[in-house]
């Protein structure tokens, strides 16, 4: 398994467009990716739980990406966390 | 100097492609919005040269011109006349919507346009002078210190120049300049001339200059409101006028400069003694009306008063309570101001509770406060008369209190205060009491009952709804249907004027431009996600998992203007209310009002359909 913790600088977090990249990035890969937030972990592949998150600028969250590709989908995932968030 | 906005036009034309390559055209405060077809014949770095444009960016297809305010409005006008978009604006909606307002509604509402900017002043002041005043009838010795002195140049300021602040406001409202509004607010309470206060029958201001009928007196016009509003309305008209016919090389000086001069003289030879003989004759009359028609006098007395206020007449009735004591009787002037000031608070203290408007609520509830220590402007003007009817309660609670008064034969052996301070005043207190609760309490009920906030209607509509609700399918798919969430009319989701949305990447599913603030559930089923800026809800049933936004980046509101009616793992019904939303404020806020209506998890679903 692969972690890492990213501190979202976006203004205002994840709201409906960015959850929804999120997902269609998640999407491309097999591993199963999950993101926490304090005491709250949602599947990734799942929109609404990821807008429901509440999400916001300085929050940090900790991901973490478990599977067959967990290497290029964790680099992918956090490439995507430092170009949109 | 000023910019050639045709020039400043043309160039942002000639760098987007030309008109024919312009979806659509808008401007917000500062910024030219456009909605470009073909984003690849958008010349960036010209654009961004492009004299007048102070900046660029792009957000969602959107290509965002910063102009500045009072500049945007014009380059805009130019860019349409440049590029022959039409402009489905904002600000066309908004002016078809003045222009079909009946002349006198205009004319109505134009003092409280003018008004409500400038009620932070007026309330502070009209709060503290009702105390001070009051102070310093409790307290003799303090009316006569130079605390006293002090705290009512402080507290009196915002009124005794009120003028300033009219006039200012004004300018803005009818889009003047402000620092010429500003100009003629000041002088009209010029040091130079008498204040209008201490003009008594013996002490007559100065005539000036004397052409045949017409004269200048050197009287000012402090605590008036009207006058000013009319001269900075004539300001605005001489200024737009010059500013189209003087050459751009001297309008500078030669516009402003004759603005002034034609407005001074407008106003101290025309408007000014105009109000200053309507202004005797309100007097004359007030004095017969009280003085010789008893009880009948007292309630119409009543009943004009707050029309005096509104003129801004009644600070002229400190001559006739001053005459009434001088000739060795009660002053039985005050009592009807008493009743009229204060039917007036109770309106505004109806509107403050019934109210559901936050912002309202916080203008209606210290202006009350106010108008029940005798300082009536704010919740006049603020309140009571915007909306017309608590107006109107509180004329109606004026005269009928202020005929109680006559029939009590009640009094004042001073004046200067009205109100909760007329305890201090009044000869009997008793009947001074039961004068107040009926006005204020007349008016307040009268409110309560006839007031109804806009929009307040809509609850009736949604329980009708909810019993049958009717909307077409929207979208549907094997695991079930997904009505119509939201009134207005369906457009494709690829049209949804947004790249996020239109492109799928959220679901597939419809966009709704809507012709109504209200989204109800599409289907029965359980609430998932609740935007924290209350913007958007998620919801799901039978499998199918739905996202409801309402609007285009309005995340960035945080959620004003929304108001989400249901929270995560509520359970609803079909029509039920979601989200209430305020369409004026999205488009305020420069933002496209279309509703998303997307099944997020269309991929996994079969048989999609939408439309």
């Amino acid at each position: 398994m692969k972690t890492f913790e990213y501190t979202i600088k976006d203004p205002v977090g994840i709201h409906a467009r960015p959850a929804g990249l999120l997902v269609k990035e998640v999407k491309k890969f097999a591993s199963a990716i999950t993101i926490t937030k304090g005491e709250k972990a949602v599947n990734a592949l799942k929109l609404m739980a990821l807008m429901g998150m509440g999400i916001k600028q300085g929050d940090t969250i900790k991901v973490s990406v478990e599977g067959a590709d967990e290497e290029a989908a964790a680099a992918a995932i956090e490439a995507f966390f430092n170009a949109n968030l | 100097m000023a910019l050639d906005y045709r020039k400043c036009a043309e160039q942002i034309s000639a760098n987007i492609g030309g008109g024919a390559n312009v979806v659509s055209a808008a401007h917000c405060a500062t910024r030219l919005r456009l909605v470009i077809a073909d984003n690849s014949k958008i010349n960036k770095k010209a654009l961004e040269d492009v004299e007048g444009v102070k900046g660029m960016f792009e957000s969602n297809g959107q290509i965002q011109l910063i102009i500045g305010t009072g500049t945007v409005n014009k380059v805009y006008d130019e860019f349409l006349a440049v590029t022959g978009v039409s402009a489905a604006t904002k600000d066309d909606v908004k002016k078809a919507a003045a222009s079909q307002m009946p002349l006198w509604k205009k004319i109505l509402k134009t003092p409280g346009d003018v008004f409500v900017p400038i009620l932070p002043a007026i309330v502070a002041s009209g709060l503290m002078m009702g105390l001070v005043e009051a102070l310093a009838k409790v307290i003799p010795s303090f009316g006569q210190s130079g605390w006293f002195l002090f705290l009512d140049m402080v507290a009196n300021t915002a009124f005794a120049l009120l003028p300033v602040l009219v006039a200012v406001s004004a300018a803005r409202v009818f889009g003047a300049n402000i620092f010429l509004g500003a100009v003629i607010g000041i002088m009209m309470v010029h040091p130079a001339l008498m204040n209008a206060w201490t003009v008594t029958p013996t002490n007559q201001p100065a005539v000036w200059i004397q052409l045949g009928f017409l004269k200048i007196s050197a009287v000012g016009y402090q605590g008036h409101v009207i006058p000013v509003i009319l001269s900075v309305f004539l300001m605005a008209n001489i200024e737009k006028k010059l500013h189209k016919v003087v050459p751009e090389m001297i309008d500078l000086f030669v516009t402003p400069l004759v603005t002034v001069m034609a407005t001074a003289f407008a106003t101290f030879m025309v408007i000014g003694p105009v109000f200053s003989i309507l202004e005797n004759y309100v007097l004359a009359f007030a004095h017969w009306l009280v003085t010789s028609t008893g009880g009948i006098g007292a309630l119409i007395m009543g009943a004009i008063y707050p029309f005096t206020v509104v003129m801004g007449l009644h600070h002229m009735y400190n001559v006739i309570e001053a005459g009434m004591l001088a000739s060795g009787g009660l002053n039985i002037w005050m009592p009807i101001a008493s009743a009229a000031n204060f039917a007036q608070f109770g309106a505004c203290l109806a509107v403050a509770f019934k109210c559901r408007n936050a912002k309202l609520k916080s203008v209606a509830l210290p202006s009350s406060l106010s108008a029940a220590l005798g300082i009536t402007e704010p919740a006049i003007f603020g309140v009571n008369f915007r909306f017309m009817k608590p107006f109107i309660a509180g004329v109606i609670g004026g005269a009928v209190g202020s005929l109680f008064g006559a029939i009590a034969g009640i009094g004042a052996t001073a004046y200067g205060v009205t109100g909760i301070p007329g305890f201090l005043i009044i000869d009997h207190k008793i009947p001074y009491t039961i004068l107040l609760l009926i006005s204020g309490g007349i008016a307040f009920g009268i409110t309560t009952f006839i007031w109804h906030e806009e929009g307040e209607e809509a609850p009736k509509a949604e329980a009708v709804e909810e019993k049958a609700f009717d909307a077409p399918v929207v979208i549907r798919c094997k695991n079930g249907e997904v009505k119509q969430p939201v009134k207005g009319s369906v457009v494709k989701r690829e049209d949804i004027p947004d790249d996020t949305f239109a492109s799928g990447v959220l679901g597939d599913g419809v966009g709704v431009e809507p012709s109504e603030g209200l989204v109800v559930a599409p289907f029965d089923g359980e609430i998932t996600s609740v935007a924290e800026s209350q913007h958007a809800v998620g919801l799901e049933s039978a499998g199918m998992e739905l996202l409801i936004h309402v609007g285009v980046d309005t995340v960035n509101m945080k959620g004003d203007g929304f108001t989400c009616l249901v929270a995560e793992g509520d359970k609803v019904k079909a029509g039920q209310p979601l989200i209430r939303f305020d369409m004026a404020k999205i488009e305020k806020a420069g933002y496209k009002k279309t509703v998303a209506v997307l099944l997020t998890n269309s991929e996994d679903l079969e048989e999609v359909v939408c439309g």
